[in-house]
């Protein structure tokens, strides 16, 4: 290998079948984020496929991922570009830059999506057809301050998190781009997501200890979203590190890290005692849930500077397998069949 | 700012050629300006003074401090030595590491006073100006502990040093290089019988935009149909680099009677420098400002004190900084919103003594005390000051804390007969409330014919845990180990020469170091970092030196140094978990091997220098992964070439030097994604008049 032109890899995924993107973050400022693919029916997997493909880096800190109109969309944190990609080929199609530093993007539609920001108090608005930024979101924040995480839409309302030195869920109202209301919940909500009942589910981190901001236990909590309130609260230990809230692919099934893997129903009254997955000294990162037959993935990031793994678990928590990634696997994309 | 600084500058040039005038007889701007001079006899044995046996010390020769005066001390000791230099860019931070140790295990000495950040622990080298410093040494592994502990990779040792002389002398050079790059540096020097001034400037600006292929990028092409035509590797501009350094040294020697001296030393640094935007980065860099301050100034008080029997120096000093990191973007009309506002300041105080004490004319007895009071305020970024606060009510994220660090080293040198010398000390460390423990050294040399000496120590090492590593908010880990272990090291080293013929020194030595709780920073998954302590680090290895002269004819000479160094530095801590693959590997960011040389051919009045430095692959992963296409830091080979001329005119020595860096025009990077320039110049004019006494 040769400081110099990077090889391109001619890649042919065949989308009959689904397939899971890992999107590894890599170190900040080491500029090594990478993206997996792993075949579910095969177990194959290609690791730093947008490298080998493009003959160039994906960047600094890769935040997310999300499927839409057929493509594959990177936000790429700081390196304040975000990344359309064909998912057969791993080769980009599209690019939108002109970022601070995106986390995530949300589809309105082909010609408008919502990117939220860190150190960055709006929200913008892009055309991902055009790949331009269309316009921006005000909040009552500002560049030191500002924060917006995940976004889930119900209805025209989308509902943001505000995750770092915040406490509040944004609802904006889509056809006005405005924000109409906002709700204040535990310190440092770190994920946002919806139920099969159109309930909003939060984890708050409850910030760190020695934070001005405060430190306080960190909470699960749901949101009655047409009403806008918090109906339930169940609070972790302190200590505890909860982390990754997903859903089941049908919403039935909520999911998350703390130490080890729990599982509860969206309709449970008490969260559960016991892990479905103990950690047995694994530090988990991320995980997800395969929509096809609901088998658990969970990577871990070990040291944060090495090559992480993923483990794959059946539905009821039984070890199927594990594979290899990039440096701090911390989020998943599934793309389904064709 | 630029245009001022070239009116300076010409306006400088013209008032020091037309002053220069009549001149002392024993200088060669007086008479043949050769660079060759003649080549001295000696041996070994000539170089055992009592106080260094059996220590593994390498000293910079002059001539590398002050072949390109604009280099940093970080440039000097990449192409001087076979430690590993560590930038970040070009005028970017520099840090350096010996023996497979990081950068923190590196101790730093100023005229005795220790400068390595009390928060990071390291230095940065790029700050410390080659034209600022008149001495410079560096002790190897536990031959560091002899100056200060902490060291366990080892020491270096910066000095500036009185000139005898009688009247004013001057020294300006001035110099114009690639990318916007105007330096400045001026030394006047004054003295009389008792009393020696000196006052030394030095000023850099660069725009430091210089331009590269960037291979981590593509631009694609489309024709009018919006169909892409093909695609390329952007050349790209270096962006937030550029730099506007001031350093001003103050120094006052005063001589009481031929026992006692003073000497007070100061020195400031303000710098405002760019920090560069890595290869990988979209955002425009004409949007951002990233940017780093540093005011410093650094003093020493000094006395020495000659006895009968004994050597007494004490020292007081003061070291302040205020550092400032802004990372700030255009909200789009021309206002910048500050994002990221970082600020840490820092006073030490400190006080040290050392008595050496000669019982015997073969036996000395050493004893230091030196004491640091530092105080140390950081703040990384504002944030609301509660989860009720409103939206203009901030709250600056940081830590204040004070700590008092005392040092305490007793040790004897003894020659034990006239071909064996014998060294045992103890060193004892207090740092806040916590003792360290005892930390023993023996060394031993053993001359083995007159130009062959043998040497070897072993020692107990220990260093504490920085201000950061315990504070840091986010981050700081007040249950931190300090790091502690045990280094052996054993070597020859051979010296000959011929007078006026030819001279060959050259050293080899084994290292063995075992670090226990060594500190390493690592990311969280609550989205920052934390040092923790890797339970063991295995770092052994050779370090190889020859220097040498040869007299090719009565005006031809050719003279070289050559270092290399194989440093193994190997994780053998506990797992982090089943899947963790770091154990056994070598350490992030330390190459297995290093070499440099500097070869000159001197002809008269001219001079042409060839520099090479050469490091291996450094791995970016703890695993090592050499399969990644992403994350492997390539080996290296820069060369460089400098011309110099000398002409004496009228008394007033002129120098030209043309200095051509990176001649092959390499593509390299020394960090991850950091771009790095190709090839570039530099010319130079020295101008030394020399006044009537």
């Amino acid at each position: 290998m040769k400081y110099g032109p990077r090889e391109e890899e001619a890649f042919s995924i065949d989308l009959s079948r689904s397939g899971l993107f890992v999107i590894n973050e890599g170190n900040y400022m080491y500029g090594n984020a990478s993206l997996s693919y792993y075949d579910p029916a095969t177990g194959a997997v290609e690791n730093e496929v947008f490298a080998r493909s493009n003959g160039f880096l994906l960047g600094d800190v890769a935040q997310s991922a999300v499927m839409y109109d057929g493509l594959l969309w990177v936000v790429v944190n700081n390196s304040g570009v975000i990344f359309a990609l064909d998912p057969a080929t791993f080769r980009e199609v599209r690019r939108i830059t002109g970022f601070t530093s995106p986390r995530y993007i949300h589809f309105l539609g082909p010609h408008k999506a919502y990117v939220t920001q860190i150190w960055d108090p709006r929200i913008y608005i892009v055309d991902p057809t055009a790949c331009t930024i269309t316009g921006y979101i005000e909040t009552d924040m500002d560049f030191e301050t500002g924060s917006t995480e995940m976004m889930v839409q119900i209805g025209k309302y989308v509902y943001i998190n505000c995750w770092s030195y915040q406490n509040r869920i944004l609802m904006i109202d889509t056809d006005t781009d405005t924000i109409t209301k906002e709700l204040v919940v535990g310190i440092q909500p770190s994920a946002l997501i919806k139920d099969c009942n159109g309930k909003l589910w939060t984890i708050t981190d409850g910030g760190y200890e020695g934070s001005p901001y405060g430190h306080e236990r960190a909470t699960l909590a749901r949101i009655d979203a047409d009403n806008f309130v918090i109906e339930k609260t169940f609070t972790f230990d302190y200590g505890d590190t909860p982390r990754a809230l997903t859903t089941s692919s049908d919403g039935r099934w909520l999911y998350w890290i703390n130490d080890g893997v729990y599982k509860m129903p969206a309709e449970a009254q008490i969260p559960p005692s016991e892990p479905i997955i103990a950690s047995g000294g694994t530090i988990y990162y991320s995980l997800t849930i395969s929509p096809e037959n609901g088998d658990i993935y969970v990577s871990d990031a070990i040291d944060y500077t090495q090559s992480g793994v993923v483990m794959r678990y059946s539905a009821s928590g039984i070890l199927l397998g594990t594979f290899n990634v990039g440096v701090n696997p911390g989020n998943f994309c599934w793309r389904a069949a064709q | 700012m630029t245009r001022c600084f070239s009116i300076f500058i010409v306006t400088l040039v013209l008032s020091l050629v037309t002053t220069g005038w009549a001149a002392a007889q024993n200088d060669w701007w007086n008479g043949d300006p050769t660079f060759v001079t003649p080549i001295e006899e000696s041996a070994v044995v000539a170089e055992r003074p009592l106080s260094e046996i059996g220590q593994q010390k390498t000293e910079l020769d002059s001539t590398a401090l002050a072949l390109i005066v604009s280099q940093s001390m970080a440039d000097v000791l990449a192409y001087n030595s076979a430690i590993f230099v560590k930038q970040y860019g070009r005028g970017s931070l520099a840090t350096v590491s010996f023996r497979g140790t990081a950068a923190s295990h590196t101790q730093v000495t100023w005229n005795g006073m220790k400068i390595n950040s009390p928060m990071l622990g390291m230095t940065d080298f790029s700050m410390i100006p080659s034209y600022f410093t008149d001495r410079a040494a560096l002790l190897h592994g536990s031959s560091s502990l002899s100056v200060t502990g902490g060291g366990l990779g080892g020491a270096i040792l910066l000095e500036t040093a009185p000139e005898v002389r009688e009247g004013l002398e001057l020294n300006a050079v001035l110099g114009a290089g690639s990318f916007g790059t105007w330096d400045g540096f001026l030394k006047i020097g004054y003295g009389t019988g008792r009393w020696q001034f000196n006052t030394r400037f030095a000023a850099t600006l660069s725009r430091n935009d210089f331009t590269y292929r960037n291979y981590n990028k593509k631009v694609y092409t489309f024709d009018e149909a919006g169909l892409p035509t093909g695609k390329y590797y952007p050349i790209d501009t270096n962006r937030c680099g550029s730099i506007r350094d001031l350093h001003l040294l103050q120094e006052v020697y005063y001589k009481v009677d031929n026992n006692n001296k003073l000497n007070f030393n100061f020195w400031y640094t303000g710098s405002l420098r760019g920090v560069p935007m890595l290869s990988v980065d979209y955002r425009e860099g004409t949007s951002y400002t990233n940017q780093q301050a540093e005011n410093t100034m650094r003093s020493v008080l000094g006395w020495d004190h000659t006895g009968d029997s004994y050597i007494l120096n004490s020292k007081a000093g003061w070291l302040h900084t205020r550092q400032n990191y802004d990372f700030a973007r255009d909200k789009g009309n021309g206002t910048m919103a500050a994002m990221v506002a970082s600020r840490s300041n820092i006073n030490t105080f400190h006080a040290q003594s050392e008595l050496k004490l000669f019982l015997a004319e073969h036996l000395m007895l050493n004893a230091q005390l030196a004491a640091y009071q530092h105080f140390v305020k950081s703040t990384d970024r504002n944030a609301l000051s509660s989860a009720d606060a409103s939206p203009a009510d901030k709250i600056t994220i940081g830590y204040e804390e004070a700590r008092f660090e005392t040092s305490a080293y007793m040790g004897v040198k003894w020659n034990a007969t006239s071909r064996l010398g014998l060294a045992a000390a103890l060193r004892e460390e207090l740092y806040g409330n916590s003792l360290s423990p005892l930390i023993p050294v023996i060394n031993v040399d053993y001359l083995i014919t007159n130009k062959l000496t043998a040497k070897a120590s072993a020692s107990r090492n220990f260093r504490y845990p920085t201000l950061n590593d315990l504070y840091f908010l986010p981050g700081g880990n007040p249950d931190l180990l300090p790091e502690s272990g045990y280094s052996y090291d054993a070597g020859l080293a051979f010296a000959d020469a011929r007078a006026d013929a030819w001279s060959l020194k050259a050293s080899a030595t084994w290292f063995d170091s075992y670090i226990d709780n060594w500190i390493v920073w690592i990311p969280t998954f609550k989205g920052y970092w934390t040092p923790r302590n890797v339970r063991k680090v295995h770092a052994y290895g050779i370090e190889s030196r020859a220097e040498g002269k040869l007299r090719l004819a009565d005006d031809w000479m050719a003279e070289g140094v050559g270092s290399f160094a194989w440093t193994p530095s190997i994780n053998h801590g506990d797992p982090a978990d089943w899947a963790d693959e770091a154990i056994g590997k070598q350490i992030v960011y330390v190459p297995k091997f290093s070499g440099s040389a500097v070869a000159s051919l001197l002809y008269k009045s001219y001079k042409l220098t060839y520099k090479w430095c050469w490091y291996s692959e450094r791995y970016t992963t703890s695993d090592n992964d050499m399969a990644t296409r992403i994350g492997r830091v390539l080996p290296y080979i820069m060369n460089d070439i400098v011309l110099e001329k000398r002409f004496a005119a009228g008394g007033t020595g002129i120098t030209l030097k043309l200095a051509v860096n990176n001649i092959f025009n390499e593509e390299y990077e020394s960090v991850l994604n950091r771009p790095m320039p190709g090839r570039n110049f530099e010319l130079f004019i020295e101008i030394t008049p020399h006044f009537i006494k």
